[in-house]
């Protein structure tokens, strides 16, 4: 049997990033066994990738201390026991490892754990020369505009594979939660799951916003409730110090004590989340859970927006379809609360100043988005340029 | 006595003559007693030597910390013998491949030892260092494998002296092997005493074979004037803190664009606590020259935990204040000479005329020198006064040259070589001699370095840097007039003091020397990094003999001069330049791997 491993060592959103191109990958050649490298904090969430058969822990820790050992003079010892580590990760060589960092860990990894690699750089870890997707995401990263293809397709280009067009769904068990969190979800009532930070602080959405926001769909939904999620607990504490206690029965803060597969059974308990950190809105959408991702700073929807059909984005800047993005990082002058509220609540979607809002859709060319209250309409550009990279590739 | 046979019986193989002088030495310097847990305890001259409580479990204690910085590999070398709990502990926990061995500086106290309880296996492991400090520096000298120094306070303290003995001892064997280069950044202070030290301590370092990168901050001197004029002093005050917080952050980014092995500051460098703190995190190693007086410039009590290493030039109340101030190691290191800028000078004649006196005096008006040069003028010699700060003293208006202007190195040199008799008294405040004498001022060594005849003040430090013979001193006021006349008639006398001070500088006293001692003496403390930079482990071909049982390694590291120190940057940056567009071997790309980890280490600003 062939045996592939995907090499992921990036982020949480980028490990949710990779499933399109798994289910290509494994859609292709369903003979092939695939295993994945991801960072060892991530192996939960890498444990539930669909088309997984094994998942390898990335220790940084581990091979920051192999680095510093070295800090005594570089000795063959040091060589030996990185080989050693190399070996317990996998003692059989990979036939190929499909590498979706252009970091140069992962693609020494990559080179290390398998015979083959295909990736983002045409002649192995030091060749200068990009793969046509890698150059596409490494232009939209440095110019900020996206031809409209979503980031997770791309990495499906980098694998050589196009997108199937849907979302495979995470593998998981139910798990109870601890104490009175396992109430959340279980009573009847419209439960939001509220991101409270963002992993970059240029993305984050200020507390007294939240606190607003959170005021208002509970002032329209008297059955509504809240969780707050997220790494920061810090903040989430800081929120609620802002909200008066008339809400606080009716709010849950598990910020900062939740594990990963806590949060991906809170998430799944939400009949929404709403937020600006890419990375729990995607396992949020990737779990199944309709999201309201709020996007601004660098953060664009064609190319990192949530992936999947029934998600709203609120995207910052006066952006229409098919104009381009403005590079650079776009900083809200005003907050979509009351809107975003009526859109959760009621349903409705009315105009948003210094804002567009966007439906997330999937068709065979992956993912894409169509302003919100407009019949989805596939973007010409992207279809071109698949067939434009196709051939290039092939 | 009880268990002492049995207990040396085990060595009597290995060691006979140690045996035999445990076993005919005086014993009792410890008294025992029983500890509150049950085991046996001992204390000397009153004071414990080890818990009153539970001695094996301080001594568990003292081992895990030990432990946290003994690297596999070391030769662990304890001082301090007590009832050797603490050995027994460490023994236990040793890192694989390592030894351990017990400096013994008086066998009575081994004796006591092996008299107070049975020991275990253990006691047959270890090795038992005795004899003269000097014998087993030169033992421990010849070893080749790193050495760890572990000191048991509270045991270690009783045979002070032969330690320290000792560890001089070591720090000269140590030194006298040194081969390697180190990377040295030199952090210098804005303005200021010390700025010329700084300089003569690059110069040191570079002769050295050191490479070193000087982070000069007097060029921002006008700067710093500039934000010294403000009308209120507190602005001024404010100001120039303000600006000394950017140099701190300054030196920080050039650390960090050329991280070095060390960052070496040099007194009033300004280096922030916050920063300091910052640099421990990031694995920089640091050190502080202060050569200043701590009992006038106080600032190092808020710096003392800051720095990994200070090295001062005052010994005894400094040491220990320093110590009580949260420094982790502080050492005595006592200020020193350049001979390529204080030396002999062939004067012509018009400079005689310019700078000579029968009796001349360099340095800044402080108030000591205003009260006691007037009394030292006289008709029955010429006298003249160099340097600056002497506005208002009126009394040596007379004698004061260039206005009181601020004379540089190579002019002083010149005032030396040419006086007959150069006054050195030390600064201090109040009308007096310094009632606090102890370190031995710069201007000691520059002259003696010069080859020239000093009278210098009496110090207390004076003995271990200079005899009578050297450097002739006067401990009251009311004899340097007596002194000034005895020399004046004697050129011949003057000429062999003034020779043999310049001997005995060059022979001990040069900023090499210092700079040595201090580089050995973070040495013998860090062996695994400054210790094997300094014995030359991370040169290639050191590197690539040791490698040769992985002949891939072998060979990327003989891609470089033999003599070339290596590092893992430098042969990831030669499989960069030369991989592209090729097959890297499995060798190659676990180096470019360790080494993307190592580059995330330095992430510095």
């Amino acid at each position: 049997m062939r045996r592939a491993l995907m090499v992921q060592l990036a982020r949480l959103g980028d490990l949710l990033q990779t499933v399109p191109a798994i289910t290509a990958i494994t859609a292709a050649d369903p003979a092939l066994e695939v295993d994945l490298l991801c960072p060892a904090p991530l192996a939960p969430i890498g444990r539930m990738l669909p088309g997984i058969a094994t998942v390898l822990e990335w220790d940084g820790v581990v091979w920051n201390h192999c680095a510093k050992a070295t800090g005594s003079g570089l000795q063959s010892e040091h060589l030996q026991d990185a080989e050693r580590r190399i070996r317990m990760l996998a003692p059989r060589q990979y036939d190929c490892a499909y590498v979706l960092n252009q970091h140069p860990r992962a693609l020494l990894a990559g080179a290390l754990l398998a015979r083959a690699m295909i990736g983002p750089r045409r002649e192995g870890p030091l060749g200068g020369q990009l793969t046509p997707w890698a150059a596409y995401i490494r232009e939209v990263a440095v110019t900020g505009r996206g031809r409209q293809v979503h980031l997770a397709d791309a990495l499906c280009g980098i694998c050589g594979v196009q997108p199937s067009g849907r979302l495979a769904a995470l593998r998981r068990a139910s798990c109870a939660l601890p104490g009175e969190w396992d109430e959340i979800g279980q009573s009847e009532g419209r439960w939001v799951g509220l991101i409270v930070g963002a992993g970059d602080v240029e993305r984050v959405v200020p507390l007294d916003t939240w606190r607003q926001w959170i005021i208002r769909f509970l002032e329209q939904d008297p059955r509504g409730r809240v969780v707050l999620i997220g790494q920061e607990k810090e903040r989430g504490g800081q929120l609620i110090d802002l909200l008066p206690p008339s809400v606080l029965g009716r709010l849950w803060d598990v910020t900062g004590r939740t594990s990963l597969t806590e949060l991906a059974e809170v998430l799944v308990r939400c009949h929404r989340v709403i937020g600006s950190d890419t990375g729990p809105l995607h396992l949020a959408a990737a779990l199944g859970v309709a999201v309201i991702g709020i996007y601004f700073a660098r953060a664009r929807v064609h190319q990192t927006g949530p992936y999947g059909s029934g998600h709203l984005i609120w995207q910052a800047g006066e952006t229409r379809e098919n104009m381009p993005m403005a590079a650079g990082s776009i900083r809200p002058i005003r907050w979509p609360i009351e809107e975003t509220v009526a859109a959760l609540v009621e349903g409705r979607i009315g105009r948003s100043e210094g804002w567009t809002v966007w439906d997330s859709h999937c068709d065979r060319w992956g993912a894409y988005y169509s302003e919100a209250n407009h019949s989805p309409t596939p973007p010409y550009e992207r279809e071109a340029l698949w067939r434009n990279m196709c051939s290039v590739v092939r | 006595m009880t268990y002492v046979r049995e207990n040396l019986e085990g060595l009597r193989k290995t060691v006979p003559a140690f045996v035999e002088a445990v076993m005919s030495s005086a014993g009792n310097r410890l008294s025992m007693s029983s500890s509150r847990e049950g085991s046996v305890t001992a204390t000397c001259d009153g004071q414990w030597v080890h818990s009153a409580y539970d001695p094996r479990k301080e001594a568990r204690t003292w081992a895990e910390a030990q432990r946290c910085e003994w690297k596999e590999g070391e030769l662990g070398i304890v001082l301090g013998v007590g009832l050797l709990y603490h050995v027994e502990a460490l023994a236990a926990i040793k890192p694989s491949g390592s030894r351990l061995a017990v400096v013994i500086p008086d066998p009575s106290i081994m004796k006591d030892a092996a008299s107070a309880r049975p020991m275990g296996a253990w006691f047959t492991d270890v090795e038992w260092l005795w004899g003269s400090a000097q014998a087993i520096a030169e033992q421990l000298g010849a070893y080749s494998t790193p050495l760890r120094v572990l000191t048991y306070g509270p045991a270690a303290r009783l045979d002070a002296e032969f330690h320290e003995e000792l560890e001089d001892a070591l720090r000269r064997a140590v030194s006298e092997r040194q081969s390697g280069r180190l990377h040295v950044a030199v952090v210098g202070p804005i303005y200021g005493g010390s700025l010329p030290i700084a300089r003569y301590a690059v110069t040191a370092l570079e002769a050295l074979g050191h490479r070193v990168s000087w982070i000069d901050h007097s060029v921002h001197r006008s700067s710093y004037d500039a934000l010294g004029t403000y009308r209120e002093a507190r602005h001024s005050q404010i100001m120039q803190g303000r600006l000394a917080e950017i140099l701190s952050l300054s030196t920080i980014t050039r650390l960090a664009e050329d991280p070095p092995d060390l960052v070496l500051a040099i007194a009033q460098a300004p280096l922030t606590l916050a920063v300091l703190e910052h640099l421990r995190k990031k694995k920089f190693l640091t050190a502080m020259w202060f050569v200043e007086n701590y009992r006038h410039l106080t600032y190092w009590q808020q710096l003392a935990s800051g720095y990994d290493y200070w090295f001062v030039i005052q010994q005894g109340a400094c040491l220990e204040a320093f110590t009580r101030a949260g420094a982790r190691f502080v050492g005595y290191l006592p200020m020193a000479a350049d001979p390529a800028v204080h030396k002999p000078l062939v004067l012509t004649k018009a400079e005689r005329t310019e700078y000579g006196a029968d009796v001349s005096f360099v340095g800044a008006g402080y108030p000591n020198r205003r009260a006691l040069l007037p009394r030292w003028l006289s008709d029955e010699w010429t006298f003249r006064l160099w340097g600056n700060e002497w506005e208002g003293a009126d009394d040596l208006a007379s004698v004061l040259q260039r206005g009181g202007a601020r004379i540089d190195a190579e002019t002083c040199a010149k005032v030396f070589n040419a006086s007959a008799v150069n006054l050195n008294l030390h600064s201090c405040g109040g009308d007096r001699l310094d009632p606090d004498a102890d370190f031995v001022n710069p201007r000691t060594f520059e002259l003696a370095a010069c080859g020239a005849f000093q009278l210098s003040d009496e110090r207390s430090l004076f003995p271990d840097l200079f005899t009578d013979q050297e450097v002739v001193r006067f401990r009251s006021v009311e004899d340097v007039p007596t002194l000034i006349r005895t020399w004046l008639k004697d050129p011949d006398r003057r000429r062999a003091v003034a020779e043999a001070a310049r001997r005995r500088v060059l022979r001990d006293h040069t900023y090499e020397h210092r700079m040595k001692k201090l580089l050995t003496s973070i040495g013998v403390r860090q062996p695994d990094r400054i210790g094997s930079l300094l014995r030359g482990d991370r040169e290639a071909g050191i590197l690539a003999a040791r490698a040769g049982f992985v002949p891939e390694l072998s060979k990327l590291l003989r891609q470089f001069p033999p003599g070339q120190r290596v590092e893992l940057k430098d042969v990831a940056a030669g499989i960069r330049a030369t991989g592209a567009g090729r097959e890297l071997k499995r060798e190659e790309l676990l180096v470019l791997l360790l080494d993307s980890y190592r580059a995330e280490t330095r992430d510095l600003v």
